[in-house]
Parts: C-alpha cells; sequence; structure tokens
C-alpha cells in the first residue's frame, strides 16, 4: 500500500512568507504526490506566488474562509479516500517545513496504523533552533496547553510521541479520518480548532503523535492557528478566541446534565475572570471575555451541532485519554513558573530610584523637620479652622454618605451630585477614621514632606543625580503658590500642590506599564476632584501625550475615565441648568479672596502682597527696598535656569516643561477672571494657586532639565536660586507667626457649645445663622445638627442662581426675623426645624494674606438691627454671646427633628447608577493599577519577542553589537557621566548567558530583553528590561 | 570634535529655544495687557420687606428737674405738660389719615408725673392687606420757664432701638444732663450705658444691667454715672426689649437757667455725617471768637470715633443757600475721646455740616442763643437720610421750619403735604440744602426726596430748638437676603 500525500497550503496575503515555504517544500525529499493551494482572497502576491509554483489544484476562496474552512474546501475537490494510504498534510503560507519533514511524519503514519495525526516539531521562523510549540494537550478542567513553548531546541523533547493533539499548521492526517470527523469543527476558527479534532481523533479511538525529526518553520502569521503578532488588535482579537474557543469546548465536551450549569456560569465567571484580568493587567482582554461568554451563550445550534458530531465519532469514554492530560502537578508547576515571571515584571515596573542611597530619605526628613518648624503653633490641633478649612463629618459611614448623587445636606438641602472632592474627603477621612477633621492637621503637617517626596519622585524620572532631585524637592516645597494656600487653608489646594508630582511620576511611566497608566488616571482623577478648574489645562496635556503616545495610545486614552465617571453626576446636573462653567468652581467652602494683580500671580503669588513682603517691608521701614523690586530680582536666578534649559541638552523635555508653565499661568490668570460661585454678598473667584501650581511643576521640571545639563556646575546656580526663593518666600514661611496666616487650631465645632449639646440629642436640630454682610443685607442659612462640614459643601449650591420656593420661604423668613415685623415667626421657624437662631460676626471683605478690612457701616447697622429685631422677637429667648455670635433660642412645639430629616434614598435610580458606574470604572482602575507585573500573555509575548531579537542580534557581528554598545553608553552619557560601563556590563554577562539560559519561559525573559539593542538611555539592569519587552508587547 | 551634526543640532536648539521664549513672551504679554472679560456669578438675593406690625413711637416726656436734695438726686419731677402732635398716613399716598392712639407709660422715677403726664406712646396697628408699614411721625414741645430749667426743648417721638448712640450733654458744673430710657414694649429691656468723657471710656458702676420695666421709663442722671465730663457719648445698649432713649441737657449759670434741650440718638456709627438745619441766630458768637478767647457759646460740633483708630474728619460747613462758608475744617479725633470741635466764624443762619471721616464716627452740634427771652441751647444731631417720603408732626412752637438737606445728585422737589391746608414746595438741588416754612401743631406728608437729610427747627429770640426727621422706621426696612 503505497502512501499517497495531498498537501494543502492555504495562504492569505502571506507573499512575505510564502516564498520560503513553496522552496521549503520543493525541496522535500519526500515530494508530496498532490498539491493544492488556497489563496484566501489575497490582496498582494500571493496568487502570483502561488500560480508560479504549479500546484495540482489552484483554488480561490474567499478571505473570510477560517483555515480548518480552506482545507474543507481543499478537500472537497479531491476524490474520497480510497484507503488509510492516503494523507493530508496540512500547511500555511508561513509552514516551512525542512526537506525531511514530511518523510519523517508520513513514516509515522506509515509504521504505526493506529496513528491517524503526525504532527511536527514547530520550530520558530527566525530563530531556527528554538520551539516555537511542539504538541498540545488539556488540563483537567479542559484549558488548552502547548506542550513545550518557545525554548531552546536542544532535543531535550525530542523522546515525545504520543500527544493529546498537535497544532494545525504542518499536521499530516489520514483523509479517512479526516473525512469520518468531517474535518475541524466550524465554530473554531483559529484558536483549538485542531486541538479539538486531535481530541475527536483520540476518541474515535485513532492516536495522535509529534515527530520531532519533522520540524517546520511557522511565523505565526495567523492562517493557521492564532496570529502571533503583538499589536493590540491582533492580541484581543486572539485573547478573544482563545476564550471562546475554550468555552466552545467545555459545552461540547461538558456532559448534558452540566450543559445548564456551565451555561449558567458563563456571565459569572466573565465577571470574575475580568477582574483577574485587570489585576494582570490585560484590560484589553475583558471585552474579549464578555463578547466570548455572550458569544457562547447564544451560539446554541453551533454547539448542539458539535455535539452531534461529537457523539457520532465517539468510540471511547475520556478515561482513555486522562493520562495524555496535562497532571495538576505539572499544571501547578507551570502556574509557579508564571507566577515568578509575573513577580519579575512586577519588580521590573520599578524603576531605578534609589531612594535611600540617594538622599531621598534625607530630603523627606529634611522637610518633614521643616514643615514641623513652620506649623509649629499648630503642634497639638485636633482640628484646624480657618480660611477653607471646615470640620469633617464626625464618621467614616456619614463621610461616604455624602458621596455621589443623592442628598445634598446644605442649607435647606437639596437632591443633587456631590463634588468629586467628596470622594477624596471621605477618604481622607477614612484614613483618620477614629477622629475625621484630624486628616486635615495631618494633611497640614505631611504637606511639606509629602509634597518634597513626590518632587524627588518626580525628578527621579528625569535625573539620577540625588542632588538635582533634592534640589527640585527643595524648589517644590518652597513654592509660594503652596505656601499661600497653607497660609490660606486652602486643603484642596495644598492636596492638588501634592498630587501633581504624582501624577507627573505616574504620566511618564504610563506609556510602559498599564499599573504606572491606571495609576495616573486616579491621580487625574484625584486632581481634578480637587481642583476642577486645573481640568482643561490637565487634559491639553493628556491630548498632546496622546496624540504623541503612537502604539501606546490605549495606555493614555482611558486617563480621565475615573475622573468623568465620578463627575458624571455634577456634569449631568450642571448641564441640566446649562451651568457649564460652574463645573470648574472650587469645591469646598467658597472663601472670598483678595483680588491679586496679573504680575503677581505670574511671579507666582496667588494672593497680594508680593507674599508678604509689602506689609513686612512697610513694617522694618528700609527706605530704598521695594518690595515689587526685591521679589522679582530674587526670582530672576530660577527664571535664568528655566530659560537657560532651552538652549542644552534635553531641550525638548524643557519645552514641553514651558508649554506647562503657561497652561498653569493660563489657568491661573483665567482663575482670577472667573466668580462662579458666591458667599452671601461676595462673589467668589476659582482659587488661582492651583494654576500656579501647575505652572510651578512645569518651572521646576525646566531648571531640572538645565541643572541636568550643566553636570558639575550646576552646584552654585542651583544653590542660590534655592536661597533666593527662601528669602522670597520667607514672609509666608513665617506666616503663622506673623499672623498673616488664617489657619488657626480648632474647637471641632461651627456652632456654640450649646447648640451642639443639643445636637447629641436631636441631631437635625436646626440653627438659622445670620449672617450681615457688607452691603448691608444678610446671609441666611440653615445649618442642620452639629454645623457645617467640609463634606457637605457643594458647588452645585454654592453656584446656583436660582431660589426655589422654599428658599424664598426661609429668606423671608429670615429677612422678617431680623426686621421689626409682624410675621408670626413662631410658625415659621417650627416649620423650618430651627431651634436656634445664631447671629454671626459681620462679613468681611478680604484684603490680603491674613488682612481684612474692618466690618462695614453698614454691616455694622444691620448686626444692630437684627440684634435689635430678635431680641425684641417674643418667639425667640435670649441665650447669649457665644465664640460663634449671639444666639436665641426657639422653644418648638413639634417633636424634635420631625423637621429636617434626610430623605432615604434621595438619589433614587440616577444615585445607584452613578455609584455603580462610578464604582465599576474606579475599582476596575484600582485594579488595574495594583502593581502585579506582566500578565501571563505578556510574558509568553516577551519570551517570543526576545527569541525573535536574539535571531536578529545573532545575524550581526560582534563588532556591530560592540558599536551598538558603545553608541548606547554615549547616548546617556549626559545624564550619569560615569555610566558608560554599565550598560555594557550588565548587557554583556546577559547576552552571554542566553544560549545557556534553561529553556524556560520565565528564565530567559529577562535577560534575552536586556540583549535588546534599542536599549533606551536608561540604566540597563535585569529586572527594568522585562518591564520593557512587556512594553513593546501589551500595547494596546 | 564638533561634527556637522553637531553644530546643526546646537543651532536647531538655539532656534526652538528662541521660539519658545518669544512664545513664552507674548503669553505672558497677553495674559497681563489684555483687559479679558470676567465672568461674574451675581449672588442670589432675594428682598424682603418685612411685614408690617404695630408702628410705636414714644415721645420722652414732660421736662425734668433734679432734687435740689443731693441726697435724693436721683429723684426727678416734672415742671409741666407737653404738647405733642402726632398722626399717621399709610405709605402710598392719597389715602386717608390714621389717627394713632396715645397712651402713656409709667414714669417711676417722676414724682409728678400723676400730674405733667409721662411719655406719649403712640402706637398704629397694622393696616389689613397692607405690604408696608404706615409713615408715623409724633414730636412734643415744651416751654419752661423756671428758675433751673428755661428755655425751648423739642423732640421727636421715636422707635425704640437696641443700640443708640447719644452725642450731646455735659456734666460739669452748673449742668445737668439725664438719660431718659423708655420701653414701650412688653419684654424687659436690660440696658448698658458706655459713657465716653474726656479721658476715655469713664467706668460707671451702675451703668450697665438697668432694668427698664415694660412700658415705662426709667431716668438715669449722668452726673451719677460719671460727674465733671464736659463733653460726654453716651452708647446705649439694650438687650431684652428695645429702649427710645434721649438725653435731657440743661444748663444754669450762676442763678440763671442759660437752657435745656432734649437731644435724640444721631444717626450711627459712618464714616460720612450730616448734619441738617443748623441754626444759627447769635451774631454774638462769631463776635466772641474774633475776641480771641474761647467763647462757651460758640457752635461746636461733638464728634467722637467708637472704632479703634484715629479718625480724620473733614467738617464741611454748608450755608442753606449754598455757598460754603469759611474753610472747611480738617481735625484729628483720638478713639474714644468726645472731641468738641469750635465752629468759628458762623453769621446767622442755617447751615448744614457734611463731616466726611476715615473711620466711623458719630456726631452732633450745639448751638447757643442768646435773646430777648433769655438763653437757649440747642442739640443738632446727625441723621441718616430718607429714601422715601416722610412724615413730620410739628409739635407747637416758635417759627418752626423744615431743613432739608438733598444728599441725591439730582435735584428734587419736596412737596409737604398738610393735614389739612394747601401743600407748600420747594426745589432742592443735588447736594444742595433749603428750608421750607411749617405751620406749628401742623403734620406735613412731605414728598418728591430721593435721599434727604431732614430736621426741623425752632428759633426765636432767646429760644432754640430743633428735632430729626428719622427714616420711617429703619427697623422695617427692605433686608436684601442672601440664601447661600
Amino acid at each position: 500500500m503505497h502512501a499517497r500525500v495531498t498537501a494543502i497550503l492555504v495562504a492569505r496575503n502571506g507573499a512575505k512568507h510564502l516564498e520560503r515555504t513553496l522552496e521549503a517544500l520543493t525541496r522535500q525529499t519526500r515530494q508530496p504526490d498532490v498539491v493544492i493551494t488556497v489563496d484566501c482572497g489575497s490582496s498582494d502576491t500571493t496568487a502570483a506566488l502561488l500560480a508560479a509554483y504549479g500546484p495540482t489544484h489552484f483554488i480561490s476562496a474567499d478571505s473570510d474562509l477560517s483555515f480548518g474552512e480552506a482545507v474543507a474546501a481543499a478537500v472537497r475537490g479531491t476524490a474520497p479516500p480510497e484507503s488509510d494510504g492516503e494523507m493530508l498534510w496540512l500547511l500555511a503560507q508561513d509552514s516551512a517545513p525542512e526537506p525531511g519533514a514530511l518523510a519523517a511524519l508520513l513514516g509515522e503514519l506509515e509504521v504505526a496504523p493506529s496513528v491517524a495525526v503526525a504532527g511536527p516539531k514547530v520550530m520558530d521562523w527566525h530563530a531556527g533552533d528554538y520551539i516555537h510549540e511542539f504538541g498540545q494537550s488539556m488540563t483537567h478542567g479542559g484549558a488548552t496547553v502547548t506542550m513545550v513553548e518557545s525554548e531552546l531546541d536542544q532535543g531535550q523533547h525530542d523522546g515525545m510521541s504520543d500527544v493529546l493533539a498537535v497544532s494545525a499548521g504542518g499536521m499530516l492526517v489520514r483523509h479517512t479520518v479526516w473525512e469520518l470527523l468531517d474535518g475541524f469543527d466550524p465554530a473554531l476558527p483559529s484558536v483549538d480548532d485542531s486541538l479539538d479534532f486531535c481530541v475527536r481523533v483520540r476518541m474515535a479511538g485513532y492516536r495522535v503523535s509529534v515527530v520531532a525529526p519533522a520540524r517546520i518553520a511557522s511565523a505565526g502569521d495567523g492562517v493557521a492557528g492564532p496570529s502571533g503578532s503583538s499589536r493590540g488588535r491582533a492580541r484581543r482579537k486572539r485573547l478573544r478566541a482563545v476564550r471562546a474557543a475554550q468555552l466552545h469546548r467545555r459545552m461540547v465536551y461538558s456532559r448534558r446534565g452540566m450543559i445548564l450549569v456551565h451555561w449558567l456560569g458563563l456571565v459569572p465567571l466573565a465577571l470574575m475572570r475580568s477582574v483577574g484580568q485587570l489585576l494582570q493587567k490585560e484590560p484589553g482582554a475583558i471585552l474579549g471575555e464578555f463578547s466570548a461568554a455572550f458569544g457562547a451563550a447564544f451560539s446554541g445550534i453551533r454547539v448542539s451541532n458539535a455535539r452531534r458530531r461529537f457523539a457520532a465519532t465517539r468510540t471511547v469514554g475520556w478515561g482513555s485519554i486522562s493520562s495524555l492530560r496535562v497532571s495538576s502537578a505539572e499544571v501547578r508547576r507551570r502556574h509557579a513558573l508564571k507566577r515568578e515571571a509575573t513577580l519579575t515584571g512586577a519588580r521590573g515596573e520599578r524603576p531605578e530610584i534609589q531612594f535611600f542611597s540617594g538622599g531621598g530619605a534625607w530630603t523627606v526628613i529634611a522637610a518633614a523637620v521643616a514643615g514641623l518648624a513652620i506649623l509649629g503653633p499648630l503642634l497639638g490641633a485636633r482640628t484646624l479652622t480657618g480660611g477653607g478649612l471646615l470640620p469633617l463629618s464626625g464618621t467614616p459611614a456619614e463621610l461616604w454618605a455624602g458621596f455621589g448623587y443623592g442628598w445634598r445636606d446644605i442649607g435647606l438641602g437639596f437632591v443633587g451630585a456631590a463634588d468629586p472632592f467628596a470622594a477624596i474627603l471621605a477618604i481622607l477621612g477614612s484614613l483618620t477614621f477614629w477622629s475625621p477633621s484630624f486628616a486635615l492637621v495631618l494633611l497640614y503637617f505631611l504637606a511639606l514632606p509629602i509634597a518634597a517626596l513626590g518632587a524627588w519622585l518626580a525628578t527621579s524620572r528625569l535625573s539620577h543625580h540625588g542632588s538635582i532631585r533634592a534640589v527640585a524637592a527643595a524648589l517644590w516645597i518652597l513654592s509660594p503658590t503652596f505656601l499661600s494656600a497653607l497660609a490660606a487653608g486652602r486643603p484642596a489646594a495644598i492636596l492638588v500642590h501634592l498630587l501633581l508630582p504624582w501624577l507627573f511620576f505616574a504620566g511618564y511611566g504610563a506609556a510602559r506599564s498599564w499599573s504606572a497608566s491606571a495609576s495616573a488616571a486616579l491621580l487625574f482623577a484625584a486632581t481634578v476632584a480637587c481642583v476642577p478648574s486645573l481640568a482643561p489645562a490637565l487634559l491639553v496635556v493628556w491630548l498632546v501625550a496622546v496624540l504623541a503616545s503612537g502604539r501606546t495610545v490605549m495606555r493614555f486614552i482611558g486617563i480621565p475615565l475615573p475622573a468623568l465617571a465620578l463627575a458624571a453626576p455634577l456634569i449631568w446636573d450642571q448641564g441640566l441648568r446649562g451651568n457649564w462653567i460652574g463645573l470648574l468652581a472650587d469645591p469646598g467652602a467658597p472663601v472670598p479672596s483678595a483680588g491679586v494683580s496679573i504680575w503677581q500671580l505670574l511671579l507666582g503669588f496667588p494672593t497680594g502682597e508680593l507674599g508678604g513682603w509689602t506689609p513686612l517691608l512697610e513694617m522694618l521701614g528700609l527706605p530704598g527696598v521695594h518690595a515689587s523690586v526685591l521679589v522679582p530680582v530674587l526670582l530672576v536666578p530660577l527664571a535664568i535656569l528655566a530659560v537657560l534649559s532651552l538652549f542644552m541638552p534635553g531641550s525638548r523635555g524643557a519645552t514641553f516643561a514651558f508649554v506647562t508653565v503657561l497652561l498653569g499661568l493660563g489657568t491661573a490668570v483665567a482663575s482670577t477672571h472667573l466668580f462662579l460661585s458666591s458667599v452671601g454678598s461676595q462673589s467668589v473667584s476659582v482659587w488661582p494657586g492651583a494654576g500656579l501650581s501647575l505652572a510651578w511643576l512645569g518651572l521646576v521640571g525646566a531648571v531640572v532639565f538645565a541643572l541636568r545639563s550643566m553636570r558639575r556646575f550646576s552646584v552654585a546656580p542651583a544653590v542660590s536660586a534655592v536661597i533666593a526663593l527662601l528669602i522670597v518666600t520667607a514672609p509666608l514661611v513665617a506666616a503663622l507667626p506673623l499672623g498673616t496666616s488664617v489657619v488657626r487650631e480648632g474647637t471641632n465645632r461651627t456652632q456654640p457649645a450649646f447648640v451642639s449639646a443639643e445636637a447629641r440629642t436631636d441631631d437635625r436640630v436646626g440653627t438659622l445663622q445670620i449672617t450681615p454682610q457688607p452691603d448691608g443685607g444678610i446671609l441666611a442659612t440653615i445649618v442642620r445638627g452639629d454645623g457645617a462640614t467640609l463634606d457637605d459643601q457643594s458647588t452645585l449650591n454654592s453656584t446656583d442662581t436660582t431660589l426655589s420656593a422654599k428658599e424664598k420661604e426661609l429668606a423671608t423668613l429670615a429677612g422678617n426675623l431680623a426686621s421689626r415685623s409682624g410675621l408670626d415667626a413662631a410658625s415659621g421657624l417650627s416649620d423650618f426645624g430651627i431651634r436656634f437662631v445664631l447671629l454671626r460676626p459681620a462679613a468681611v471683605v478680604p484684603m490680603g494674606p491674613g488682612a481684612e478690612a474692618p466690618a462695614s457701616a453698614a454691616a455694622l447697622e444691620t448686626t444692630t438691627r437684627t440684634t435689635t429685631a430678635l431680641d425684641g422677637n417674643a418667639a425667640l429667648i435670649p441665650v447669649g454671646d457665644t465664640a460663634f455670635g449671639r444666639l436665641w433660642r426657639h422653644e418648638a412645639d413639634g417633636t424634635p427633628g420631625s423637621v429636617g430629616e434626610i430623605p432615604w434614598q434621595a438619589g433614587g435610580a440616577i444615585g445607584l447608577a452613578a455609584l455603580l458606574v462610578a464604582a465599576i470604572v474606579i475599582g476596575a482602575t484600582v485594579l488595574l493599577s495594583i502593581p502585579t507585573g506582566a500578565g501571563p500573555e505578556a510574558v509568553r509575548q516577551a519570551n517570543r519577542d526576545a527569541i525573535r531579537q536574539i535571531a536578529k542580534a545573532g545575524a550581526r557581528t560582534k563588532k556591530a553589537d560592540a558599536r551598538e554598545l558603545r553608541r548606547a553608553g554615549k547616548g546617556k552619557k549626559p545624564v550619569v557621566p560615569a555610566a558608560p560601563a554599565e550598560p555594557a556590563a550588565s548587557a554583556e554577562p546577559a547576552a552571554s548567558a542566553e544560549p545557556a539560559a534553561p529553556a524556560g519561559p520565565v528564565a530567559s525573559a529577562g535577560p534575552v530583553a536586556s540583549a535588546g539593542p534599542a536599549a533606551p538611555a536608561e540604566p540597563t539592569t535585569p529586572a527594568e528590561s522585562t518591564t520593557r519587552v512587556e512594553d513593546a508587547d501589551d500595547a494596546q | 570634535m564638533p561634527s556637522r551634526r553637531g553644530i546643526a543640532l546646537v543651532g536647531a536648539r538655539a532656534l526652538a529655544g528662541m521660539v519658545v521664549v518669544a512664545v513664552a513672551v507674548v503669553a505672558v504679554g497677553a495674559a497681563a495687557v489684555v483687559p479679558w472679560p470676567t465672568l461674574e456669578h451675581t449672588p442670589t438675593s432675594l428682598l424682603v420687606s418685612p411685614v408690617p406690625t404695630e408702628q410705636q413711637r414714644v415721645c420722652p416726656g414732660p421736662l425734668l428737674n433734679l432734687a435740689e436734695d443731693s441726697s435724693q438726686a436721683q429723684d426727678a419731677t416734672s415742671v409741666g405738660p407737653t404738647d405733642a402732635v402726632f398722626s399717621a398716613h399709610p405709605a402710598a399716598s392719597g389715602t386717608d389719615w390714621i389717627r394713632p392712639s396715645g397712651t402713656e407709660l409709667s414714669a417711676p422715677d417722676n414724682a409728678r408725673s400723676d400730674v405733667d403726664g409721662a411719655p406719649q406712646l403712640l402706637r398704629v396697628p397694622a393696616q389689613a392687606g397692607a405690604v408696608t408699614a404706615p409713615l408715623v411721625a409724633g414730636s412734643q414741645s415744651q416751654t419752661a420757664t423756671g428758675e433751673s430749667l428755661s428755655g425751648l426743648a423739642v423732640a421727636a417721638c421715636a422707635e425704640a432701638t437696641g443700640d443708640a448712640w447719644l452725642v450731646g450733654g455735659s456734666t460739669d458744673v452748673g449742668q445737668t444732663t439725664l438719660v431718659l430710657l423708655s420701653n414701650p414694649g412688653t419684654v424687659l429691656a436690660t440696658v448698658d450705658l458706655t459713657v465716653y468723657g474726656e479721658a476715655g471710656l469713664v467706668n460707671a458702676p451702675g451703668s450697665t444691667g438697668i432694668l427698664v420695666q415694660p412700658n415705662s421709663q426709667r431716668i438715669v442722671s449722668l452726673a451719677g454715672l460719671a460727674p465733671n465730663l464736659r463733653s460726654p457719648v453716651v452708647h446705649v445698649t439694650s438687650q431684652g426689649g428695645q429702649v427710645a432713649a434721649s438725653l435731657q441737657q440743661s444748663i444754669v449759670r450762676g442763678i440763671a437757667a442759660n437752657g435745656v434741650d432734649l437731644l435724640a440718638p444721631v444717626a450711627p456709627a459712618a464714616t460720612s455725617q450730616i448734619i441738617a438745619g443748623v441754626l444759627v441766630t447769635t451774631q454774638g458768637a462769631a463776635a466772641a471768637d474774633e475776641s480771641g478767647g474761647h467763647s462757651e457759646d460758640m457752635p461746636t460740633a461733638r464728634i467722637f470715633v467708637p472704632g479703634e483708630d484715629a479718625a480724620t474728619v473733614q467738617v464741611g460747613v454748608a450755608s442753606e443757600d449754598g455757598r460754603p462758608v469759611g474753610s472747611s475744617l480738617q481735625v484729628e479725633i483720638q478713639p474714644g475721646v468726645p472731641t468738641d470741635v469750635p465752629l468759628p466764624g458762623l453769621a446767622p443762619g442755617v447751615y448744614s455740616l457734611e463731616l466726611t471721616a476715615d473711620q466711623p464716627i458719630v456726631a452732633a452740634a450745639q448751638v447757643f442763643s442768646v435773646g430777648t427771652a433769655g438763653k437757649d441751647f440747642a442739640w443738632f444731631g446727625s441723621s441718616g437720610s430718607i429714601a422715601d417720603d416722610f412724615l413730620v408732626a410739628v409739635a407747637p412752637g416758635p417759627a418752626p421750619a423744615l431743613h432739608l438737606v438733598n444728599t441725591a445728585d439730582e435735584d428734587a422737589s419736596y412737596t409737604a403735604t398738610p393735614e389739612t391746608g394747601l401743600p407748600v414746595t420747594v426745589s432742592v438741588p443735588g447736594g444742595g440744602s433749603a428750608s421750607l416754612p411749617l405751620e406749628a401743631s401742623g403734620v406735613y406728608l412731605v414728598s418728591g426726596g430721593k435721599s434727604t437729610v431732614a430736621s426741623v427747627g425752632y428759633s426765636d429770640a432767646g429760644l432754640l430748638a430743633s428735632f430729626t426727621v428719622g427714616q420711617a422706621g429703619p427697623l422695617a426696612m427692605p433686608l436684601l437676603v442672601y440664601p447661600r
């Protein structure tokens, strides 16, 4: 019986690899008897190449045929098999067999009649001595396992013969069996098609074996089997196909009774696996996960067809192949290896920071000491007050209840969206859960060290010099806008100054890792939540990053998503009002600030008086010294350094820093023109300090670029710039002792003790607070319970320009209470649940840092009038003067707390939906940001690419290699003069260790990559290189 | 070895750097120079007009004489009844006049109240359906001709307040000053008197916690609290109920009574004060000044700075025909110390005083008159401007005239419509002043003004008196309420 081999070659736009394949085919020692080529709608020269080869049959097919369908089409054109000696040899455009491949495969089938399928050893296309894959199997759970993958071939697997399955490209199959089993399952277009076929072959009573001497090179074009491309789209498609194939096989292979169980588990499993995908930094796989799950759930006919086909040919039980499955011990071993590989990836994500050896710790400790020194008068405080500092709600539960869309407990209360800032406060307050208000004290005392740490780390992205990092940290904490925010009691602005360096740190790394990208997204959300007015400038930076990111665009494009999810309810509410610009209003308590001239803004001072120099010099009475001259002169060194950076190496980065400066200044200038909210009669402008923080970030960046390029000449200018800045900010540093700071130790109350005591028994007790305004009007608000808290503040309230009927009613009541009036105040007070009336000291107009105009005559007159009216009101009993103003009591008839209750679930469906969306988006981002290292898929890809790079590198001569390394060394010389030897040193042993590396995917990952010729000008260490490999590959 | 590539790189970098610097300079310049528009969120507010309530006015009551016996210095006795005129008119013009009900407070400190009467309380109930309070005016006058009291004293019936500045009086030798506190309400009023003298705040035991029972008047002798003050200023604050405070000052020189006056609270502290209708009748005052010495009879302005900082006060004197008189004075007033500023060189006539300061001040002027009937003096207090129509009740007295200062920028034509009789009109240019002679015992509705400071003055030979016309119910003015 003479064997007859029909080779079927399927090609789709494969001219690149086809030539070698066809040539390899002609050089077979055992030529196939019939060659059928199938051209799946190629648009390149594939058809011509195939025709030139001169196949027995040439079939032109549609482009959307899968490999199995293309083969089936070719088989249909042949005569039905007459004997077991007729074979089909399945080849793809990128299956280049070595000369003896067919002979070896055929030999296996001829020797053993029970073997129905023989598979070759699939080698890497470029690196011929590496195994691409060799034999396939399943775990007991049904997951596909490639027996050998991406290993150096040293003959270590040549002993393998019987396997569960082989890959499709290059498999030799008996034609009779192919016919019997009806070929590949059409429901498995690319992944697991041959695995499923081989399983059915096995279950039909035949054997499948691999033939080590038969070697076929494969390029992973995706014609037979999945595409091996690392490009984002192909990769996502592959992940989806892998999952879809697994689910399909599960439905087909399972017992009838279990189908329903599997079916019901599809979506829950997809959910759980999505969490895993996020942790494994494969966010792109989630969509595929769900589409695969839904595809499997609604593919009844395909599953039943496959089950019928399977049942028709099945002759033996599952037990017969269980020995061929991968044992659970082996699965565990592979898992352990995988874990190790991902951990390497995790370590790799941490850049070379040298926090302790580089002096970072000392910088932070110095900043902490400085912080303690300048905030000394506040030591021992349990709460802070002044400016925008208010206590937080008493418990973390209350803090979190104020998050999202729901009841805004400010004034009369209304249903609306919380500011995203409430989430930040909730997180802060939860850190000090025993006393949430203490979080703000902690924020003050940790502000300087955290700012120093952030700046130090952010500079570590730009410079390796500990001294430059320390200078940057000093410049960052001495920023006039930061110190002004501390003195003016602006918690949001302080937070932004702390967050910006971290945002830069994470954003800088976003191109290289999903974890950094997700961290940047969270930091972006936090920054925009604190100061929405920074959003336009940050979005411009983001847009530039997106446009410049190229292949890694997916890592950038999602960065604003968490911010959007947090702000969505607010955007919805402000959109309904048509008050879009109101979105930029500062969250927290609206605090009017004195106007500041543009020139002072450009010098970096968000409040007037040049940071306090003007009054200080007046006080000292130094003749001939003008603050308006002194301060700009002292800032000159900084400006010169920044401008110099544009003309030195690294000027591209410096240009970007300058763009940031301009964006920040633009934001600051615009802020002073945006009076978006109001308190009483005073309009409140957006705090310009946040924009200045952004500008300062750019400025410090530019200075770092300049210092970096000046190398050893950088010491003098750096030190003089820092000292000059220290002098400039001296009045701000000493704001507390000088009395220009409005921040004081608080009492944790914003209401008189009498009211607080009452609030302890009735937490909804209402207090009408009346504050005379500079224009003679009054501000009348209801405060429930213990008093206003920072987390209850709402920009929806402070930017509102309309009055509800209830608000008009309250205003009328307040107006009558403050006048001699015939209104029956008692019923009005009871209607609103007001038990107390507090006449606060008259509001004053701010004049500068810590300075206020005296209360206006009109305000004093109103105070007198109101006092008189309240005193004479029979419905009110005077309590007396308190620290917060004069207090009156109203004896209510109604049951306490019956008015002003917070409605249950005020947010309704919108609230739930908003909460769900925010939870999902933020939760997913948090999962993604946890640095768990590279995912298994990324590690696999890294191995493949590493092998390919080896192959390419191997092609070069050693001399060329040496030149490459020298150049790499030179490229980084400006940064670290002593470094040239370093990359060579680390790369050399890695490269030399390479051939001897144990042929495991894990072990090869690091060293292989470090030899990569495209090493950027960063110190190359094994740990870091893994990251880079991952970057190159899981770009999506 | 600088390669060509290196030179090109440096050149490109320099060029790019220049471009960036230029862009930065242009952007910064644009930010600084271009007047960018400002987006201003107008604070939301509601103008609340208080629900009209019963209007109350209290007249100070008859002039009082302290007991001769120093052991009973606190016992006061009245020296005769007062003549009072009062009426009310709905704020909307054209409707009928309203007759307020008049009752008397109890005056336990006055031993002769059963004979001479007590302070009158005028009440106008809230009109059904009215959204604004009616205008109410009342005034009382009394001419004393006794040994210790002589002269004309006229006072407006005032609203009770919780905070009042009494600028005037003296506890120097021969001078008697009484503080009259009337509580027309139903709530006990606890009154604190803060007295300032030449040495600043006077520590006066008994000046705080003065209880004024509802519906009664207390009389406090200022000498008992703070003796020997030439120029005191009394700050009256009350808690609980409110009081209508007034001050009675009488002068005895030698054995002759040299005048008496009742003075009402002045306008609250502000950086600008206007005193309307200062009547100078005696040429002698000017003559005395020319002789060089300080004449006790010279018109003076008493200025007080309640704040912490010294005030620089510009005193502008304008005669009624609009010409400024002499050079306007500029004085530095120490805080907490009432200061009498002489106003030399005033010819007989009607003047208005405008005091402008860099700190809030309170002020009043004192003018002496010598005539055939004897000697008298009067206090002219500053008063707030009236934004709308107002009512003037003219108590009987010699030659009453309404003095108007139009503090608005545009001219105003005032029409005074009496209860019975023909209206009289006068046109006052913006910033100018004018007088309108009135019928004694008449009640006038004065309309046409937008911002007016007004007073009513009486003068005869040796008789001088005045009272200011206040804002109708300042406690019931519409109020701007900001709900957030």
